[in-house]
């Protein structure tokens, strides 16, 4: 695919381009915790692409709508992951990696599943510690024949499926039917000021049970204060992210916080 | 200026004009960010909060008219930035279109820097 556009005569690189060149996406790690364990052990890392420095898509959020926009998704899928899965090679230790994957590629690339375990063999990753995050910001025509297709092989190769943002946008409950994945990620809209807010509990709650009778984890996105540390642990979320705990790091900030080898000292008690 | 500068979105496929027209505002006290494509500015304009854009008609050649577009979404999202369209060759249609779809003005380049930051001010003054 060339993203190169003609204007004026003149040969113009979109961001597009500038996007899939090799070296110019970054990686950083924002840990997910387990806070039943006594101390709360490091669960998963979320591998969280970042575009070219110095442009509009340094930002995530402008990043992904971006190449929405340019109806994107599958091939800077591709680069997010080589990305992500080469940083995460020089991490020491196996911590499970969690990755971003549009519900759309899923669908849409049928060579998706082999590409991701080329990429993890070629720097030595286990499939098996990987965790494939699902989002979806456009309203999906999913759940038919290639997108099942594509979940059963990733679980096929041991990879666990997640399904992010859920209770926001297009992670609703048809996905949470077409996905059936092994961990709910609820959004971090559920969880703000959850204490405070008599129907944020009820439905964080309500969320949770689901999960456990589905025999799933949850995992509370966002967490920003003990406040909402203490609301999503009354509601029985084991799982916990949020920069209360850790922000997203680069691998050598990562290493220096001491993610790695259990909870760092400045953890809240 | 009597407008307090805040933040701006230049969008053109022109290099030369988005960095022209970016530190001619960013000197006056804007923040400003720049986009090359159509696809850029409407990501720009669904993350960020713009007081003022200024978008170039053509943004993929000569017969091209994706500005019409960012003046359509930046509408769309927030009736109350200030949407300015450029344009070197422009018709009466084309300039109805725009002030349809929530163009607050629409000018014909090559127009003097001053005069585009007169217009500038005069729509945030007046949105004030």
């Amino acid at each position: 695919m060339s993203a190169r556009t003609r204007s004026r005569g003149r040969q113009v690189s979109t961001l597009l381009d500038d996007i899939l060149a090799p070296g110019r996406l970054s990686v950083v790690f924002q840990p997910i915790f387990e806070m039943g364990a006594v101390p709360p052990s490091l669960f998963a890392l979320e591998c969280l692409v970042r575009g070219p420095h110095g442009t509009n898509a340094e930002r995530p959020d402008v990043l992904f709508d971006y190449v929405r926009r340019k109806e994107a998704e599958c091939v800077v899928d591709r680069a997010c992951i080589a990305t992500a899965l080469a940083e995460a090679s020089r991490l020491p230790g196996k911590p499970r990696l969690s990755l971003n994957v549009h519900a759309l590629t899923l669908d849409r690339d049928p060579g998706f599943r082999d590409f991701l375990l080329k990429q993890a063999s070629r720097v030595g990753i286990d499939p098996r510690r990987l965790i494939i995050e699902i989002v979806e910001a456009t309203p999906p025509r999913l759940g038919g024949p290639s997108f099942r297709r594509a979940l059963a092989e990733l679980r096929e190769a041991g990879i666990t499926i997640a399904l992010d943002d859920v209770g926001l946008g297009q992670s609703n409950y048809k996905m949470i039917l077409d996905v059936r994945p092994e961990i709910y990620k609820l959004d971090r809209y559920l969880v703000a000021n959850a204490w405070s807010d008599s129907h944020r509990l009820v439905i964080l709650d309500s969320l949770a049970r689901m999960v456990r009778r589905l025999e799933a984890r949850a995992v509370a996105e966002g967490v920003e204060n003990r406040d909402e540390l203490v609301a999503v642990e009354a509601a029985g979320i084991d799982l916990v992210q949020g920069f209360l705990l850790a922000r997203p790091l680069a691998r050598l900030g990562l290493l220096e916080a001491g993610y790695l080898s259990g909870a760092p000292a400045t953890f809240p008690s | 200026m009597d407008s307090k500068p805040g933040r701006l979105l230049i969008v053109d496929d022109e290099a030369a004009i988005r960095l022209a027209l970016g530190e001619y505002f960013r000197r006056r006290g804007w923040t400003v960010d720049s986009a090359a494509e159509k696809e850029e500015a409407e990501a720009l304009l669904a993350c960020t909060e713009y007081a003022v854009v200024i978008a170039d008609l053509r943004l993929t050649g000569i017969y091209g008219v994706e500005g019409l577009d960012v003046v359509r979404w930046s509408h769309h999202l927030r009736p109350e930035t200030r949407v300015v369209l450029l344009t070197g060759n422009g018709t009466p249609e084309i300039e109805a279109e725009a002030r349809r779809r929530g163009a607050d003005a629409f000018l014909h380049k090559p127009l003097p820097l001053r005069q585009l930051e007169a217009v500038v001010a005069s729509l945030v003054w007046a949105a004030s």
